[in-house]
Order: C-alpha cells, then structure tokens, then sequence
C-alpha cells in the first residue's frame, strides 16, 4: 500500500516536472527579436526556438540536473519524494503568485531556495544531519555567488562587446542605406545567435531536469527512465513554447520592431556566452531573465540611453526576496508532511 | 492604349529603383516644383503675370508622382526585412505634405492678380523668397543625404534651422509694413498679400520641422565612437 502510494507521488512529481517544462517554454523569450526582426516567419520561429531549447535540454543539461539533483546535497543527505514534492509545489505556488501581481519572479531561484528551505527542515527534524553539513557548502556558494555574478557579467560582456563592435564597424556607418544593409546582415546573423542563446536556456532550465535527476539519483527511476523524460520534457518545452510562447514572444515582438537586429544579435550573444559558461563550466543553474535583463541594461549604458534604476531597484529587492521566501514557504510545507511521519 | 502600355513601362522601371532611389527621385520633382513656385512669385514682384501665372500652373499639375509614390509604397509594402521602413515612409510622407502645401499656395495665389504697394514690400519680400530658396535646396539635399551620409544631412538641416530663423523676424517686419499702409479701400490687395506672407511661412515651417525630423534620424541611426 506505502509502495503504491509512492509511486502514484512518483507519478505525480513527473507530471508536474514535465509541465514546468512546458511552462519553460511558454514563457521562454528568447526569439522575440528574430520574429521582431521579420528575418524568419513567425511560425519557423516557434519551431526554430522550440527545436532549439529541446536540442539544450536533451544533450547539454546533465550538467545542470546534478548540480540541482544531487550534488548540492551533502554526503549524508538524500532526497525523498515528499522533500521533491515540497519543493516543486513551493516553487510553482510562488511563481504563481508572482505571475498574477506582475513581479518578476526567477523560477531558478525559487527552485533552489525551496530545496534550501526543505532540507534544512530535514536535518532539524531528523536529527544527527548538522544543518551546516547538509549541503555541498561550496557547490552551493557557488550556484548562489553565480546568480549575483551571471547578470553582472553579462552587463559587462554586452558593454564591450558592443563598444568594440561599434569602434570599429557600426560607427563608420553613415548613411541609412549602409545603415539597412549592415542591419540587413545582422538580421542574419541573429538566426545564428537566437539559437546558439535558446540551446543554453534549454541546457541550463535546471528546475524540472533537477527533480528528475533527484528521482534517479534515490532510485525511483531507471537511467533510461530519466533519458526517456528529459526527452519527453524537451518535447513538452517545444509545445509550450510553440502553443503557449508565442503570445509572449508576439507580444515582446511587437514592442521591439523598432529595435536593431545589431542589438538584439549582442544582447543575445552575450546571454548566450553566459549562460553556456555557467552551463559548461560550472553546471550552475542560473537566471535567463536576470542574465538577458543586465545584458539590455548593459547595451543602454553602452549607448548612453537612460536606464530605469528605480525598476531594477525593485528587481532587485524581489530578487533578494525570492531565495528566502520559497525556501520558507517549502520549508514549512514540508514540515507539514514530516509531522504526520512523511520524511 | 497605347498611353497605358507607355505608363506601364514607365512604372516598371519605378518598379527597379531602391526606396532610397525613388525618395530622391521624388525629393527632385517636388524640389523643382517649389523652384517654379517661388521663380513664380519673383515673376508676380516683376508683374509678369503671363509667366507667373506659367509657373504656378506647373506647381499645380501633377504628372508622375503618384507612380512614384505608388512604386515607392508597393516596394516597401514587400519587404519584410526593411530596417527603417516607418522612417522612409515618414519622409516620404513629408515629401508629399511639401508638395501640398506648394500646390495649395499656388491655387491660392492664383486667386487674384496683386500689384505691390511699393518698392521696399517688393524687396523684402524678394528677401523672403530667396531664403525660402535656400531652406527648399537644403531641405533637398538633407533628403538626398539621408541614404549616404546622416551627418552631412544632419548640417544641411541646421542651415535650414537658421535661415528660418531669419525669415520668422521679416515675417512680421513685412506684416507690420502691411498693417501700416493706408489702404483698407484695398481690402483684397491687403488679404492676398497677408495670405502670401502667411503661406510662405506655413511652407518654411514644414521644411523646418521635417529638417528637426531629418536631425532625429541622424541621432536615431547614428553610432558614435
């Protein structure tokens, strides 16, 4: 009976796994400048993007998954399903209520603080885990320390990247013909840029591959089993971004028509160089949506546009706010299921 | 027939133009017509109405622009791809509300055969139309430079920022002058030379506010080191 009813949770956390990948691919907008762009139509777009985000996610994530599944965990500490169970309902509740007030939310950070909040939990209630021990303390830092460095480099790489590209090409562009031509290319070249950036965003989305990769690492599922769901979320990241994405990406789009393909090519390059070092370095999942918002932030200081510090003010406090509080919100959900016995 | 096959092939070759190419092309017709216009009111201070009255009817006829205008939109109207496509049709819109501002000072001066009251009203407004000459042949120069060099545009614009400037002050030199002559009996004398200052100052004023339109795409589009 115990053994049915942990399956039917097995169950149960795979399914909502699956639908945080979809939901990574609905609100996924990484081809809003391409579609801005008119280089592709719009369709070819969604496929395009959808294609590229599963590609990521199918070869380039495992990385990233054990860093969340496993490997920030001490040596003496595992997960159970009810501590996946905290932390995905955590995580979505959360992100829902950051979705209808129109704060915006990481669903990284969410993620990763809604394990801290369980596992702390875990240690206290079961006794002999010191809590200063239940985590890899220095893989940890290291995810925590990359959320405030990952945007800020980003800033930074967008600002020289597009200070030495404008030095020696854009500025030596007079006159609107050249000007049309030159975006002409880059429109081009954002084809390549798109899709270098969507593969990463797929490779680095650790939040449902994490809760995968936590299910093999404690046996509730086969090797094979785990390849077999990371492709179904890969599939599912395609469909939401194709049927649920393009609002947002058309939405997005619509706002930009007005925007240089040049600086949609560096802003997404940037993110693209970023996110692919956090991948492929240091497996540490981190925030597009930080990441691409300190890139934009970067280009404007680049060309001396105005930049909304009152906004990113608040960004950032939300951004501050958000480790603590998934991590309370799970940890006390949590704490529900470990009073009636459920560690 | 024969004149709409010979249309036809005139608009194909449109058809083979760039939008930068068929804006110039537009920019030259409507620049000469506004040349005609004000050749024509120096014709109207020398009274030669024979040739003013040539003039005008020039300003007022309307041969292949709206091919052009047509060729222009349908190319744009293609391409998915045009970076600066609002911008392009913005100018050229401008273009166009330049050539209706032209033909409406022309149906208007056409009216009524006015003499001058004297020789000091003929020259300052001879003084007028010639800086109205050179904010025109800027004006087309800017547009003309859009496509190759914004910067150069960007100075032909400030000329034109200048020089309309000066006219603002003879306007209402030349107003006063007009309010202060005796000859309220010459009512029609007085309202025809009132609407001509004030036509010629709406025609300025547009060429100056597409001058600060030109000077915006220059900072728009322009990358500095």
């Amino acid at each position: 009976m115990e053994y049915e009813f942990a399956g039917i949770i097995v169950v149960v956390l795979i399914v909502l796994a699956i639908s945080l990948s979809f939901s990574i691919g609905a609100n996924d907008e990484t081809t809003a400048p391409l579609a801005a762009a008119g280089t592709l139509k719009f369709k070819l777009v969604l496929i395009f993007g959808g294609f590229a985000i599963g590609f990521g996610t199918i070869f380039l994530s495992r990385g990233v998954a054990s860093m969340v599944g496993e490997k920030l965990l001490g040596p003496s500490i595992q997960y159970s399903i009810w501590m996946l169970l905290s932390v995905l309902i955590s995580a979505i509740i959360w992100l829902v209520i950051g979705s209808f007030s129109g704060i915006p939310l990481s669903s990284t950070h969410s993620l990763i603080g809604s394990i801290f909040g369980v596992v702390i939990v875990y240690a206290i209630s079961k006794g002999g885990i010191n809590p200063t021990t239940a985590f890899n303390n220095e893989k940890l830092f290291g995810v925590v320390l990359s959320w405030f460095l990952s945007p800020a480099i980003g800033l930074l790489v967008t600002y020289g990247i597009f200070k030495i590209i404008a030095y020696f090409y854009l500025s030596r562009l007079k006159g609107l013909n050249r000007i049309e031509k030159s975006e002409k290319n880059f429109s081009l070249i954002l084809v390549v840029a798109v899709f270098f950036a969507e593969i990463w965003v797929g490779a680095n989305s650790a939040e449902a591959l994490g809760i995968l990769y936590a299910l093999f690492d404690n046996g509730s599922i086969s090797i094979e089993g785990y390849y077999f769901f990371v492709v179904l979320c890969a599939i599912t990241a395609f469909l939401g971004l194709y049927f649920a994405g393009r609002f947002v990406i058309k939405n997005l789009a619509s706002q930009l028509t007005e925007a240089r393909p040049s600086d949609g090519f560096i802003i997404q390059l940037s993110s693209a160089i970023i996110l692919m070092v956090c991948t492929v370095l240091y497996s540490v999942p981190v925030s597009h949506s930080h990441v691409i918002v300190f890139c934009i932030i970067g280009m404007n200081m680049a060309q001396k546009k105005e930049v909304d510090y009152k906004g990113l003010g608040k960004m950032f406090v939300y951004w501050l706010l958000t480790f603590p509080i998934a991590g309370l919100f799970a940890g006390i959900l949590y704490y529900g299921f470990v009073s009636v016995g459920l560690y | 027939m024969k004149a709409n096959s010979l249309n036809n092939t005139k608009y194909e070759e449109l058809e083979k133009k760039s939008p930068d190419e068929l804006t110039n092309m537009f920019m030259n017709r409507i620049s000469g017509q506004n040349m005609k216009l004000i050749e024509g009111l120096e014709f109207l201070i020398e009274e030669d109405f024979t040739k003013f009255e040539e003039n005008l009817k020039d300003v007022i006829k309307t041969e292949t622009e709206v091919e052009i205008k047509k060729a222009f939109e349908a190319k744009l109207w293609k391409k998915r791809t045009v970076f600066a496509k609002a911008d392009r049709l913005k100018v050229f819109g401008k273009i166009n509300d330049l050539k209706n501002i032209g033909e409406f000072m022309a149906n208007r001066l056409l009216l009524y055969k006015v003499v001058f009251p004297d020789e000091k009203f003929k020259l300052r407004i001879a003084g007028i139309l010639k800086s109205l000459k050179l904010i025109s042949t800027n004006i087309s120069e800017a547009v003309k430079s859009i496509g190759t060099d914004l910067e150069k545009a960007h100075d032909f614009c400030e000329i034109v920022k200048e020089e309309r400037r000066k006219m603002r002050k003879e306007e209402f030199a030349l107003l006063k002058r007009l309010y202060n002559y005796s000859m309220d009996y010459l009512s029609r004398t007085f309202l025809y030379l009132k609407n001509m200052i004030e036509d010629i100052m709406m025609m300025a004023d547009h060429i100056k506010s597409f001058s600060e339109y030109i000077q915006f795409l220059a900072t728009k589009y322009l990358i500095f080191k």
